[in-house]
């Protein structure tokens, strides 16, 4: 029974798709088939936790019941181990909340019944990329996430860019996914296979000059799809202009199918990972990526383009630290891979409620919206704590693996390259937190612009979904041992243990036959803090100087806020009389409380927005005009850059992996 | 609790906010002068800040002119209580010899009202220094009679029970209070040296 | 049982009240010491005790345009986030939480006082305020290179092949093989280090955030009363807490074996520190412009920390 499970969360998706597209012209009934979608699949693939990530199992299914003959695989096979079970779980939560998000979000909007359809589409697809066991079976789930994608992101009617953007992400994936193909053939002829299960006990060890072209291919195409530098620039335009439930999922979710594709390809199919060029390679586009990434956030001037730059920029944390090799790195980074999705996710739905309810998304233009939505100002608060790194979030956790498990990297191995990593990983991560700052600052705090003075807190909907995302931010920045015990340790140990999937589905004694040699993973042990004791003793103490300053008491100074009078000597709460009860006439009272402006009458003054952090750019002003000439916006350089970098890649491992 | 500890630490911290109401610039070094190693005002706590959000005690030089009136007047607002008024140099007392101009709107006393006076052209920085320590110390009966009011108003509050209203309040014997507006009702006290 | 006990190190000792003690007894001495460097008197050194009393007992106006929740959590969140980055850092031979604290922990610790002030400032909604935490914000990225890699080069001074992050650790390798401050090829790391102190408590030429006379203390310019009390009290707290991390990466191997002994000798090498790394600078020096700042720190402080990680590398 359980092992039709994988295969039913799929189909159900598609299945959804299909019956909204028929009969989901009535609002009601097309939400409840999205919802009732997501969720059965949500189910499927919880009820896959107990035997795959406690019991350790493999599930194995060949559709059609074409099981493999003379040990060659001729159908196509499902095959779920921890390593996708995780991206799959992790997938369709997103899903499943963007879902809801959408109900309220996309409400009232033309042409739903597509949105749905396609919505569907892209979620049954990335969920089938990741529990697939086929290698061409992933191209073509590829393609159908490229483009479902770029249907949805054309599908925002709002923006005039959108199909602009939806067109530079269709050609930038179309590289991506070319080079995959390209990738995948050279295999097939080199193999006569293209199952996972199989390659993986044939490839490594002794590869032709073709199969290293294979690689070469496949991991560009991988690199492609997870935004590396270069690649980036056009998924940034795309998950600037896309819907923002769009957003989410394409920077939150599909971006994580390169990072699920290089780890397979790396780390099961072709076992390269421990030869320690390729892990240079991977750091050093790593640490390139999310450096490149958090300086050209820091310059944007758009909610949701900063936020796409910042995508890049973790992204390039997941890659450094998967490159690294060792279980520490790895777990970092899925444990990174599954925060992201968390809190980037978090942040774009939070962008969609500023924009649901100003109607724009420029950071110049926003400003004071904390008092009008309290709640999202929240969410934003722990969106951005999370994803710069602050204890006890959940950012912390998985970066402070990141750190150590590059350090560790560079102790080990006397490579000085490493403590740049480091230092870079390091340093990122506090430039992160500038320009949360600075959206915080510019968006929810500072003052109120009187057009927004009537902004309202988004819908329940809406809200929803953000709570639940905070919450789990939090939970798993707390909760980070059972978390990364119960989810990631299994995912670790199947991305380098990879003997047993050989196993489960080509029959056992398969990896034998070929002399397969499992990865051997370094024993995982890190202590981080234990935040518990800390944790309890932070929030009492703190809950206690919270109410020393919030308490009225008259030994302290007293608390006035707008309307409300000091003691006055004389009894009276006459604000305009001064201390010895004259008359003299201290202007208007509400002077008091105006914002302090050298005495000037207080006028709309907020400061910031892109150029808040002049000192930073100031020095920086050489590397900013390179970097925004490179960012053209146009998508022939784009490519040019693709081309160029994959060609150089490829060089590379013509170099130094044979 | 911390009421004794308060009081006098309202005396022994004073900072210093300053406001140009249209000055020649000549007591305004002189009030920097104060804070300089001749005279080091710092060794009473005092000390200038740039909010006057944080000040205890607003020094105001120049005759009021009509530019700095609204300025003033919106700048005085914002400093939170207990505070004091201290104008330095004879501007502010009389217009001195800008008397009479059709830009000066002054005195000061007709906007606020100033707890110390320092008088003189420009105001020598010992007479500003012992204006400034009065003003201090003025500080401190502000404080001390803000609590017996805030004490008052809960006593009026909880007026059946005599008992808890003579419970509140009772750091400060009602006799001294008296003094201490008596001797304010004298008005302003002038530290002419 | 052990409830108490982590309470008495949240509050008590490492913590809380430790902490300001041992804060306002530095920003009292602070200001004494540059006072006789300048040939004045100067304030008494219980004068910063005399500030926080005072701004107790002053009105707090919240403006209008504030969020007001925002506003009133900040400074708590600043002093609680100080008091227990102490808790973290080891006495000498105590330390509270110990084993489970290490240099990246406290080094993602001290940035919240920081962040809160941020908020705080932001929250205010005064344009000074923005600039105010558009330059603490600026500082903070300055001083953080600089900062991690002198972090690296004790991690790699004390480990050697193995990965040690933990402080205590760090303490105990020092207590064996005598402190980092007298190795030369640490040296280096330690001027970093006491550089990176001043931008980091932000006193001058480093306090750009809060220049009181350019743009009216920044992001504490709407503050009155006792939130305000409590940032500067912070302020002094964080200058215990910055030194005393000094002391523990570079002097941890100090052991006297009596714990109140330890503590006192411990604040007492942190007033030296003080007075070095604050008080001298702040008397001879005038407030840098933030472009400046942040090119001095990732150039030549960057530098000189990265002089000792290199000479630690390679095994000096």
């Amino acid at each position: 029974m359980i092992q039709h499970f994988p295969v039913l969360a799929v189909m159900i998706l598609f299945l959804g798709a299909f019956l909204i597209e028929i009969i989901g012209r009535n609002d009601t009934v097309r939400n409840l088939i999205a919802f009732v979608a997501v969720t059965g699949s949500l189910i499927l693939l919880a009820a896959l936790i107990g035997p795959v990530m406690l019991e350790g199992q493999i599930i194995s299914y060949w559709m059609g019941g074409w099981a493999p003959v003379a040990n060659y695989a001729i159908g196509i096979g499902y095959e779920v181990d921890a390593l996708g079970l995780l991206f799959a779980l992790l997938g369709i939560t997103a899903y499943w909340l963007s879902c809801v998000y959408s109900f309220g979000y996309m409400k009232g909007r033309e042409h739903l019944s597509h949105y749905y359809t396609l919505f569907l589409m892209l979620a049954g697809a990335s969920i089938g990329f990741f529990l697939t066991g086929d290698l061409f079976n992933m191209f073509i789930m590829m393609e159908i996430v490229t483009f479902s994608a770029v249907a949805l992101t054309a599908s925002n009617t709002e923006k005039l860019t959108a199909i602009e953007g939806a067109f530079k992400y269709l050609i930038n994936c179309s590289i991506g996914s070319a080079m995959s193909l390209t990738g995948i053939a050279l295999i097939y002829l080199e193999c006569h296979t293209l199952n996972l299960a199989q390659l993986s006990a044939m490839l490594p060890g002794s590869l032709s000059m073709t199969a290293v072209m294979a690689f070469a291919l496949l991991l560009s195409g991988f690199c492609v799809e997870s935004a590396m530098i270069p690649f980036h620039a056009s998924f940034v335009d795309a998950h600037t202009v896309a819907p923002s439930s769009v957003s989410m999922i394409l920077s939150g979710m599909v971006l994580k199918i390169g990072v699920y594709g290089l780890i397979r390809c790396c780390y099961i199919v072709f076992r390269l990972i421990d030869t320690a060029q390729l892990q240079i390679l991977l750091t050093a586009l790593g640490s390139l990526t999310m450096f490149i990434g958090v300086t050209m956030a820091l310059a944007q001037h758009d909610f949701k383009r900063l936020l796409a730059f910042h995508s890049v920029s973790q992204l390039g944390y997941i890659i450094a630290a998967a490159g690294l090799c060792t279980s520490l790195g790895l777990t970092g980074s899925l444990f990174h891979a599954i925060n992201h999705t968390l809190f980037k996710g978090l942040l774009f739905l939070c962008a969609g409620a500023v924009i649901h309810s100003t109607g724009t998304s420029d950071l110049d233009s926003l400003g004071g919206l904390s008092k009008r939505m309290p709640v999202t100002c929240c969410c934003f608060l722990i969106g951005a704590f999370s994803i710069s790194g602050l204890p006890p979030f959940n950012g912390f956790v998985s970066k402070w693996m990141i750190y150590q498990a590059a350090y560790t990297k560079a102790l080990e191995t006397g490579n000085f390259y490493y403590v740049i990593v480091t230092v870079t990983a390091l340093v990122v991560s506090v430039m992160t937190l500038a320009s949360f700052v600075k959206v915080l600052h510019s968006v929810f705090f500072g003052q109120l612009r009187s057009v927004h003075s009537q902004a309202e807190e988004a819908p329940k909907i809406m809200l929803v979904p953000m709570v639940i995302m905070s919450v789990l931010c939090v939970f798993t920045g707390v909760f980070y041992k059972g978390f990364s015990k119960l989810f990631i340790g299994p995912a670790v140990y199947s991305a380098f243990g990879n003997t047993s999937y050989i196993d489960s589905m080509m029959g056992k004694g398969y990896s034998e036959l070929f002399g397969v040699r499992a990865l051997s993973p370094d024993a995982l042990s890190f202590s981080c803090w234990n935040p518990y004791i800390w944790l309890v003793l932070f929030i009492i103490v703190f809950a206690a100087a919270a109410l020393v300053l919030f308490v009225n008491t008259d030994s302290f100074g007293r608390t006035l806020e707008k309307g409300m009078s000091y003691p006055s000597v004389y009894g009276t709460g006459d604000m305009n009389r001064d201390f010895l009860g004259n008359t003299h006439v201290e202007g208007d009272p509400s002077e008091k409380y105006a914002v302090f402006f050298s005495g000037e009458k207080a006028e709309y003054s907020h400061a910031g927005g892109s150029d808040l952090f002049w000192g930073f750019k100031y020095n920086w002003h050489k590397y900013y005009s390179l970097l925004q000439g490179l960012h053209s916006g146009s998508v022939n350089d784009y490519c040019c850059y693709a081309v160029m970098c994959i060609a150089a890649i490829t060089v590379f491992m013509f170099i130094f992996i044979r | 609790m911390f009421d004794k500890l308060i009081n006098k630490s309202a005396m022994k911290s004073p900072w210093i906010f300053h406001i140009n109401a249209g000055s020649c610039n000549g007591c305004d070094i002189e009030i920097v002068a104060v804070m300089t190693t001749l005279y080091d005002a710092e060794r009473f706590g005092f000390k200038i800040v740039g909010s006057p959000r944080h000040a205890d005690i607003v020094v105001v030089s120049g005759p009021v002119t009509l530019q700095s009136r609204d300025r003033l007047i919106r700048t005085l607002a914002q400093v939170p209580e207990p505070k004091c008024v201290v104008s330095v140099g004879s501007c502010p007392q009389s217009g001195n010899v800008f008397k009479g101009s059709y830009a000066l709107d002054g005195p000061l006393e007709k906007y606020v009202h100033v707890d110390v006076a320092v008088a003189g052209c420009a105001a020598k920085p010992e007479a500003i220094m012992e204006g400034l320590y009065k003003a201090a110390q003025i500080l401190e009966e502000k404080r001390r009679k803000i609590r017996v009011a805030a004490g008052r108003k809960l006593s009026a509050e909880a007026v059946p029970e005599a008992d808890t209203a003579s419970d509140i309040g009772t750091d400060i014997k009602d006799t001294d209070v008296k003094d201490t507006e008596e001797k304010d009702n004298e008005g302003k006290e002038a530290a002419d040296v | 049982m052990f409830v108490f006990k982590y309470l008495f190190y949240a509050l008590v000792f490492p913590g809380a009240l430790f902490t300001i003690a041992a804060g306002l007894l530095l920003s009292g001495l602070d200001r004494k010491v540059i006072a006789r460097m300048q040939r004045r008197i100067g304030p008494p050194i219980m004068q910063p005790v005399y500030d926080f009393f005072k701004l107790m007992g002053k009105e707090n106006i919240i403006p209008a345009a504030a969020n007001r929740a925002a506003y009133r959590l900040a400074p708590a969140l600043s002093f609680v986030s100080l008091a227990f980055v102490m808790v973290f850092i080891p006495v000498f031979g105590f330390s509270a939480f110990s084993g489970n604290a290490d240099l990246i922990v406290i080094l993602y610790l001290i940035t919240i006082p920081g962040v809160a002030l941020i908020i705080g400032g932001s929250s205010t909604g005064s344009p000074y305020g923005a600039i105010g935490i558009s330059r603490e914000m600026v500082t903070m990225m300055a001083y953080e290179l600089p900062f991690v890699l002198v972090l690296l080069a004790v991690a790699k001074k004390a480990g050697g092949s193995t990965l040690v992050f933990s402080l205590k650790e760090i303490c105990d390798y020092q207590a064996a093989n005598g402190c980092f401050l007298f190795k030369w090829s640490m040296i280096p790391a330690a001027v970093a280090m006491l550089l990176v102190i001043p931008a980091e408590v932000g006193t001058q030429p480093f306090d750009v955030a809060e220049a009181e006379t350019e743009i009216c203390e920044g992001p504490l310019c709407e503050y009155s009363g006792p939130p305000l009390a409590v940032f500067k009290l912070s302020t002094c707290m964080k200058m215990f807490v910055m030194t005393g991390l000094f002391t523990a990466l570079f002097l941890g191997g100090i052991r006297t074996g009596n714990a109140v002994l330890d503590a006192v000798l411990f604040v007492l090498i942190c007033c030296v520190v003080t007075v070095i790394c604050i008080t001298t600078v702040h008397a001879v020096t005038a407030r840098l412009r933030i472009q400046h700042l942040f090119k001095f720190y990732w150039t030549y402080v960057a530098i000189t920390a990265l002089a000792s990680l290199v000479l630690v590398w390679f095994g000096l």
